[in-house]
């Protein structure tokens, strides 16, 4: 089925009896209360063996020799593995698209690039005595420099991270946005221009779920449960690793204690437990300690960003300049597309007549950095809304207003090519700003005190697609219907704790008419469910959302066809609705749909019913070829935050009084699930504002625990209010547009709007901890984040 | 040389004998030993809450806890607290109230909840923060997993006077 | 993440921990709630041979007030004992607040007062409070008995005054007598689960207007929670006007010299210590009105 698909047995909002409600509950609940649910460190074989990796403790280094005799002769030990185990092995990267310039070792043969770069590996009978091996490898180094600051990095003479003597100057990305009139020309006649430069922090997942897997090796096929947000990309990558054909190589994602972007990569320690379930014949499991997980894991990239703005006098945005520049780390992974959405967002939530935007992101030794929650969108906007702010203030006018002015609106194409569907910006703007009692408060704080929007937009289902396939980023389902009407659901997207598995079986229990526990659901299992490339770019509610939809659909016509002629009706004039079939025309034609399934066997001559769907969003391939003008998704959602705060302007500690959140997500298809994300995403940003900051020296992580990476406590979280009932989207799965990603993005520019009110002061870097703030106050540099 | 120590305990209400390692956590001895899972390995270093259980009733972590140190005592896991084939009031209402999301927070904060409503039926909202003060959660800001124990406190008060 | 192998010894007496401890040398450590070891042997800061339990030894669990002596702390007493005690809240509230700025719920029901003294931390949480009170320590020891002043117990970084073979087995904090009155505040940034950047405590008696008594002690900016004698100066004798306190916490302010490290810095600290120090003194004379 393609985008123009027949809509003519698409269920009508009249019928909707579980979408928009609270009438149900989420499939894996109980299984989580209860303890009974398995994520991959549950999973359990009698002969398992535990593994551990053998990792780099320099940011640059040359391996000289690796000694594995001693670690050999522990007692237990049964496997121990090193780079010539891989040595005709593929590297690992993230987009199939760009295979070749996949620059990930499995194990590290020669170079080590970051600190906690994998060098060798171990399986033996127990934790414990895997870790008593791990400690004896000896592996040599010569320790080199290293470059640790992207601007250092783009230097003549600074030492290759990456692809060395290829003379990349360690730009390993650029993307380049530009488009629209003539730039110098707007800039020209603009009333007013300004220029601004923001930085942000490094930040990681945490997902309270360390990253893990469990594999074996049987009838010569590797079987691996992993925690992952992409198992179809695992697959492929495993394979190429491996040095087998994907028929080889099944994928199971179990459930998944969160994900945020950090398990969007193959990473080695789950190749290696593969490689060692070959090696030994026995299971082996491989979980990272937190500690793995700060250091080795993704980060979301720090960004150095400039910006030059035009505006008109009556405040319109006319154009923009951007130049961003992102420290990657020394690999590419998931942070594939990472400078190209650096333009990208720059675009939203406004309305401009040309835009010209750079970004790089260059390779360095510091921890490598990838997708997480937002993709970059969370640095982007945190620096260009304080642009707009501080731009508002400069002309003074009220910034509601001047957001207002040049929003983005319903049916609006952006030079770049992106075109607006559904939009309910300028909606969210006035209901945080009603919510918040910005009209009330507004010039009556005292000092101290101070309330800051944020404005900002995201793609609804991403056209970037990670692997090759028929259509571009396209999701499968399909659905099966037995003879007493249960529905089987088969969808390769990856519930990673959003509850998207809920969203699919009720999306799929909505168009069938079916109770949710009618429907059963298998996901995620490259050898069981159909294709999906992973949960990235807010795909999942909208492709696999729609996928589902159509499938059930699919069915639904199918079943309708042969009752239809039976009743002597229109099949179109059938519905599914409360577990029956029924006549939308003649109320007494009505039959259980497990009747109706039995009729249809019947006629069939005892075929199951069976319903696909698929959805991709169309775009082309210029996003990847470097001309960067296109329409990168289905739809956009559209966010404004709000913050309430005082300062204490002797400390520098916050004191949030609320935060209110108006998030454009087209109709929720579940409340609950939306008021989760979104006070999710406020608990998330809240930690990126404030409190959440991964300071490393030389590429190594000094607060590689939760003791000192400060995730938000129950106790520190403000008040807080979402509001989420704006326009159906056309396009989207029964109305909807994503809510759990950008929704991360307008947290943190609000607080430090409020900041910047409350103090008077611009506050341009990440994050606003109290010393940050206290410098600020005293006139004293904060050079702690410096690169 | 390897110390071992032999043990006598209950968890979940059953007695148990085991032959544990000194050092040996009580986390691990419940997972690896007793194949009890649903008490989750997040940190392993007392900084996240996810590995938390009860100890003669307190709620501690698991993870920095030695097995040998339960020797005479008491466990109750997550495993543990359903009753009869009924999900105890605050699982009940952690599913209600859309209380969880990747859920691997979630017998943690399920076993805090339960020490506290089991000596505070009452508890204010800053009692309910306090309590999972020690457990971390990245997906939902806390919100609703207040708003679950509140509602359990008033299921399992409503239960009482009903009782009584 | 596996504990490195050591031998696990749950004396049953005090008198037998003693010895154990004596005769196993430095590679034993004493452990009642465990919280302050298990996390730094599993990262091999720490790598104890020996592990001696106090959990079995009868006796050490208590918790008593005394019009003379004052509040009587036994070393297997809970932080959540203390936190939650109406004794200790009615008695010496600065107590209970101390404890329940240490971590979580959870490490709090295991981890002891004692035990976190002996962890000597410079950011421990119960440390400063004790101080500014003047608490003593009660050892046993192979041979005899003794009390430290808590002033003399902390030696540095994770170094205690105690002697090879004792064991920390009480605390005793003074009463809080007629026109006395103390406070603890913890600045760290978030509300639980933090250690503290800084952490001041304060003890004060005001007579007829007049402050007669000061003590003042800081956490978090020194190897060893630290006295503030100039700052108690500025307070004694005086009318605890605001002019009086400013000057005080700037003396104190001046009297620590703590480093930079990934939780803030020596200025920040610095100046922390001048605002909490305000602010604990004002909380203390609240206390009085």
């Amino acid at each position: 089925m393609h985008k123009d698909c027949d809509k003519t047995y698409f269920k009508k909002p009249e019928f909707y009896r579980l979408t928009g409600e609270n009438n149900y509950v989420r499939i894996d609940a109980e299984d989580k209360v209860t303890g009974h649910g398995q994520y991959v460190g549950d999973i359990m074989f009698p002969d398992m063996l535990t593994g551990k990796m053998v990792r780099s403790p320099y940011a640059r280094a040359r391996i000289l020799s690796i000694d594995t005799s001693e670690a050999e002769k522990v007692p237990g030990v049964k496997c121990v593995l090193t780079p010539k185990d891989f040595k005709w092995a593929a590297k690992v990267g993230n987009g199939e698209f760009a295979a070749e310039f996949a620059d990930k070792e499995v194990l590290c043969g020669e170079m080590v690039r970051q600190v906690g770069d994998e060098v060798a590996a171990v399986a033996a009978v127990d934790e414990e005595t895997a870790q008593i091996a791990a400690d004896l490898i000896k592996v040599e180094y010569e320790v080199l420099p290293g470059v640790f600051d992207p601007f250092e990095a783009m230097e003549e003479g600074a030492p290759e991270v990456n692809w060395e003597g290829k003379g990349l100057r360690n730009i390993g990305m650029q993307s380049v946005m530009k488009a629209g009139t003539d730039i110098d020309e707007e800039f020209g006649k603009a009333a007013y221009t300004q220029h601004r430069e923001y930085g942000t922090h490094r930040m990681v997942h945490a997902a309270m779920e360390p990253h893990g897997a469990v594999a074996t090796y049987r009838n010569g096929t590797y079987t691996v449960w992993m925690s992952t947000q992409m198992a179809y990309v695992d697959q492929f990558w495993y394979a190429r690793c491996l040095g087998v054909p994907e028929n080889r190589v099944r994928i199971i994602k179990p459930l998944v204690g969160g994900g945020f972007g950090g398990k969007l990569d193959s990473y080695s320690f789950g190749l290696c437990a593969a490689k060692m379930a070959e090696m030994t014949g026995r299971p082996v499991r491989m979980i990272l300690s937190r500690e793995e997980v700060f250091q080795t894991t993704r980060h979301r990239h720090p960004i150095y960003m400039k910006i030059d703005t035009a505006f008109g006098a009556d405040g319109k945005l006319l154009a923009k300049k951007c130049y961003h520049v992102l420290d990657g780390g020394p690999y590419g992974g998931s942070g594939v597309a990472s400078c190209a959405q650096a333009t990208l967002w720059a675009n939203f939530p406004y309305k401009m007549n040309s835009v010209d935007f750079l970004a790089r992101r260059i390779y360095t030794n510091n921890p490598s950095a990838g997708a997480m929650r937002g993709y970059t969108a969370c640095q982007v906007h945190f620096a260009h809304d304080l642009n707009m702010q501080y731009a508002a203030d400069q002309m003074g006018i009220d910034p509601v207003e001047f957001r207002k002015i040049s929003a983005a609106d319903p049916g609006y194409v952006a030079p770049a090519g992106l075109t607006i569907t559904s939009c309910a910006y300028k909606e969210t703007l006035d209901t945080a700003a009603k919510e918040i009692g910005w009209y009330e408060k507004k010039g009556k704080m005292k000092k101290g005190e101070g309330i800051g929007f944020a404005g900002t937009g995201f793609v609804s289902g991403t056209g970037f697609a990670v692997l090759e396939a028929p259509n571009q980023s396209s999701a499968c389902v399909t659905v099966r219907l037995n003879k007493r009407g249960m529905a089987s659901l088969y969808i390769g997207s990856h519930d990673i704790g959003q509850g998207s598995d809920t969203v699919m079986t009720a999306i799929v229990a909505e168009e069938l008419g079916l109770p949710m526990d009618m429907v059963k659901t298998f996901m995620s299992d490259t050898f069981l469910t159909p294709w999906d490339s992973g949960s990235y770019g807010s795909r999942v509610t909208f492709l696999a959302g729609n996928a589902a939809r159509r499938a059930a659909v699919d069915a639904k016509r199918q079943l309708f066809e042969v009752i239809g002629p039976m009743w002597g009706v229109m099949p179109e004039t059938l519905e599914c609705l409360e577990g029956k079939v029924i006549s939308k025309e003649k109320a007494e034609l009505q039959m259980p749909i497990g009747d109706a399934m039995f009729r249809y066997m019947t006629v069939k001559g005892g075929d199951e019913l069976v319903g696909v769907g698929s959805y991709y969003h169309r775009t082309d391939n210029s996003q990847y070829n470097g001309v960067n003008t296109t329409n990168y998704a289905p739809a956009y959602s559209f966010s404004t935050g709000a913050a309430h705060l005082t300062v204490d302007e002797e400390t520098g500690v916050l004191d949030i009084d609320e935060f209110v959140f108006a998030h454009d997500c087209g109709r929720a298809l579940n409340r609950r699930a939306v008021e989760g994300q979104l006070e999710g995403s406020i608990g998330m940003g809240l930690g990126y504002a404030v409190y959440e900051h991964n300071i490393t020296k030389e590429g190594k992580v000094l607060n590689p625990n939760f003791r000192d990476y400060r995730l938000p406590t129950a106790l520190d979280m403000p008040k807080m209010r979402t509001f989420y009932d704006f326009t159906p989207d056309q396009e989207g799965p029964l109305g909807a547009k994503e809510a759990g990603e950008g929704s991360a993005a307008p947290v943190a520019p609000a607080i430090a709007n409020a900041v910047n009110m409350a103090t008077g002061i611009y506050f341009t870097e990440l994050p606003l901890d109290p010393e940050h703030i206290w410098r600020a106050l005293h006139g004293m540099k904060d050079d702690r984040n410096s690169k | 040389m390897v110390h071992k120590h032999t043990i006598s305990l209950t968890v979940n209400g059953d007695q148990i004998d085991a032959i544990v390692k000194d050092n040996l956590t009580l986390l691990d001895f419940l997972r690896d030993q007793l194949f009890l899972t649903g008490t989750k390995k997040g940190c392993e270093e007392g900084e996240c809450g996810a590995c938390t259980v009860m100890l003669d009733g307190n709620p501690v972590n698991s993870c920095c806890t030695l097995a040998v140190e339960c020797d005479g005592h008491d466990i109750v896991t997550v495993e543990g607290i359903a009753r009869d084939g009924q999900l105890h009031p605050v699982q009940r209402q952690f599913i209600e109230k859309w209380a969880l999301q990747c859920g691997y927070c979630t017998p943690g904060m399920i076993m805090s909840a339960k020490a506290l409503l089991d000596r505070n039926p009452h508890p204010t909202e800053l009692e309910i923060r306090e309590a999972i003060e020690g457990n971390l959660c990245r997906c939902t800001g806390y919100a609703k997993i207040v708003e679950a124990i509140q509602a359990a406190a008033a299921e399992m008060n409503w239960e009482e006077a009903s009782h009584a | 993440m596996v504990l490195p192998q050591f031998e696990y010894l749950a004396p049953a007496t005090i008198g037998e921990a003693c010895n154990l401890l004596l005769e196993l040398g430095e590679g034993a450590k004493v452990m009642a709630g465990a919280t302050d070891l298990i996390p730094p042997m599993k990262d091999k800061v720490i790598t104890p041979e020996y592990l001696i339990d106090l959990k079995k030894i009868p006796g050490l669990d208590y918790l008593e007030y005394d019009q003379e002596e004052g509040l009587k702390i036994g070393a297997l007493t809970t932080l959540r004992t203390l936190e939650t005690s109406p004794l200790v809240k009615e008695k010496n509230p600065a107590v209970a607040h101390a404890a329940k700025m240490v971590a979580s719920t959870q490490i709090r029901m295991k981890g002891t007062m004692a035990g976190n003294l002996c962890n000597a931390s410079p950011s421990c949480d119960s440390a400063p409070n004790l101080v500014a009170q003047g608490a003593k320590i009660l050892v046993q020891g192979p041979n005899k008995d003794r009390y430290i002043n808590i002033e003399d117990f902390f030696l540095g970084v994770k170094k205690t005054s105690l002697e090879p073979g004792e064991i920390v087995t009480g605390i005793v904090i003074p009463p809080l007598k007629e026109h006395e009155a103390a406070a603890y505040i913890k600045h760290a940034v978030r509300k639980a689960m933090d250690l503290a950047i800084i952490g001041v405590a304060v003890k004060i008696r005001v007579e007829n207007g007049i402050c007669t008594d000061a003590k003042i002690a800081l956490g978090a900016v020194a190897t060893t929670p630290i006295r503030a004698p100039k700052a108690e100066e500025a307070l004694v004798g005086r009318e605890l006007t605001d002019e009086v306190i400013v000057k005080a916490s700037e003396e104190a302010m001046n009297s620590c010299d703590p480093i930079s490290d990934i939780r803030a810095s020596k200025e920040y600290r610095k100046d922390m210590v001048r605002v909490f120090t305000k602010r604990a003194i004002r909380q203390a004379m609240e206390q009085l009105a």
